[in-house]
């Protein structure tokens, strides 16, 4: 083991789920490179202390913050059923949105390369939407409105399973 | 997650569900400051982290009865968080974050350490460095993209396990594993960096 294969062990090292033999070569190595045994043991401080100061990492919530999503979430817990419809509607307008931008994107081969992945391994189970993207990409050009209803939930189901922080379309 | 919280959570859950008097009170109780925290840590803007938790208490609320309850429901609450806030980040350009490569050990050909170490490991033990510790973590913090950022807010500061961690964010454990292991490297090196300023103290 060199230094660098090292340094790259060490969660495994201080989570306990290393290899025992690993674990004995990495000791090995420890107890003859002064300059590992340092940057372990500020590697472990650095953890050590992010436990010990989550107090002052963490963002304490401003009192006013707090007063006004107190009152907030009791408001939308009352149910006001225009504020609730209200938001209902927005939330159904933008997922339209999202899913016509979605469609529109697979059909011009614009979607990132995880979203790509995931529509193409959905079609490949699922005949329905197999076939409208089929016939998507041969004219070339989504149809006016929204997929049709089981499509548009396959999509938003594809969308739901893409990973948080990837993006769903190309730069 | 203890056995405390579970049962919290599923009386919070119980109470929010028949819509009983102060079960509101206690849902905020348990989790304003958490959500707001982790809010504030992906946006790092505290009227865009307002606005994220009012979006994510209104769908707890909205969605308590569909919720499933095959996830505990903190790790419920907390994905909602994290997507929330992640859509808000989708439409804005991003704040400036530095390139964790370059805050990566750097080792020789041969695979050994390039540059020499300094062991400060005793002299951050000083109770206190403590407070000013933890606002240079914070910063370093905050200086990190979210990728690495989320991981370890929820897996470090939270204390969520790994996997608790993993199902929130719908990554794999050794992708986890990974964002949070570099993400203590960089904090390593930058900490390094200020201590060898001799700023500290």
């Amino acid at each position: 083991m060199n230094c660098k294969e090292l340094a790259y062990m060490l969660a495994d090292y201080f989570d306990g789920s290393m290899d025992p033999r690993l674990r004995e070569e990495l000791d090995a190595h420890l107890a003859m490179c002064e300059p590992c045994l340092v940057f372990t043991k500020t590697y472990q401080a650095v953890s050590d202390k992010i436990r010990l100061l989550r107090r002052h990492i963490e963002y304490e919530i401003p009192p006013e913050v707090r007063k006004r999503l107190e009152t907030f979430v009791h408001a939308a817990a009352l149910k006001y059923p225009e504020k609730v419809r209200e938001y209902r509607d927005q939330v159904e307008r933008d997922r339209r949105e999202m899913v016509a931008d979605l469609v529109r994107a697979a059909t011009a081969g614009k979607l990132s390369s995880a979203t790509a992945l995931l529509m193409e391994s959905h079609c490949a189970a699922c005949p329905e939407c197999r076939e409208y993207f089929d016939a998507l990409r041969k004219t070339g050009t989504p149809q006016a409105g929204d997929p049709p209803e089981g499509i548009r939930s396959h999509v938003i189901g594809l969308m739901q399973t893409v990973p948080p922080g990837e993006e769903f379309f190309l730069a | 997650m203890s056995a405390e919280r579970w049962k919290e959570d599923e009386a919070l859950l119980e109470s929010l569900r028949k819509g009983a008097p102060g079960a509101v009170d206690e849902l905020l109780r348990l989790y304003q400051g958490k959500i707001f925290n982790l809010a504030m840590s992906i946006l790092k803007n505290e009227s865009d982290a307002e606005e994220a938790a009012q979006d994510v208490f209104m769908t707890v609320i909205r969605k308590v009865d569909t919720f499933q309850g095959n996830s505990a429901f903190y790790s419920w609450m907390y994905r909602i968080c994290v997507n929330t806030c992640l859509m808000r980040l989708r439409g804005k350009r991003r704040n400036e974050t530095v390139s964790i490569e370059e805050f990566m050990p750097v080792f020789t050909d041969e695979g050994m350490h390039a540059s020499p170490m300094d062991d400060w490991s005793k002299q951050v033990e000083r109770d206190a460095l403590n407070e000013e510790l933890g606002r240079m973590i914070r910063k370093y913090t905050e200086e990190l993209s979210e990728k690495y950022r989320v991981v370890f807010v929820l897996s470090d500061v939270e204390g969520l396990s790994n996997e608790e961690t993993a199902k929130i964010l719908g990554l794999t454990v050794p992708a986890i594993k990974s964002r949070l292991h570099r993400a203590r490297l960089y904090l390593r090196e930058q900490l390094s960096r200020y201590l060898r300023e001799g700023k500290a103290g």
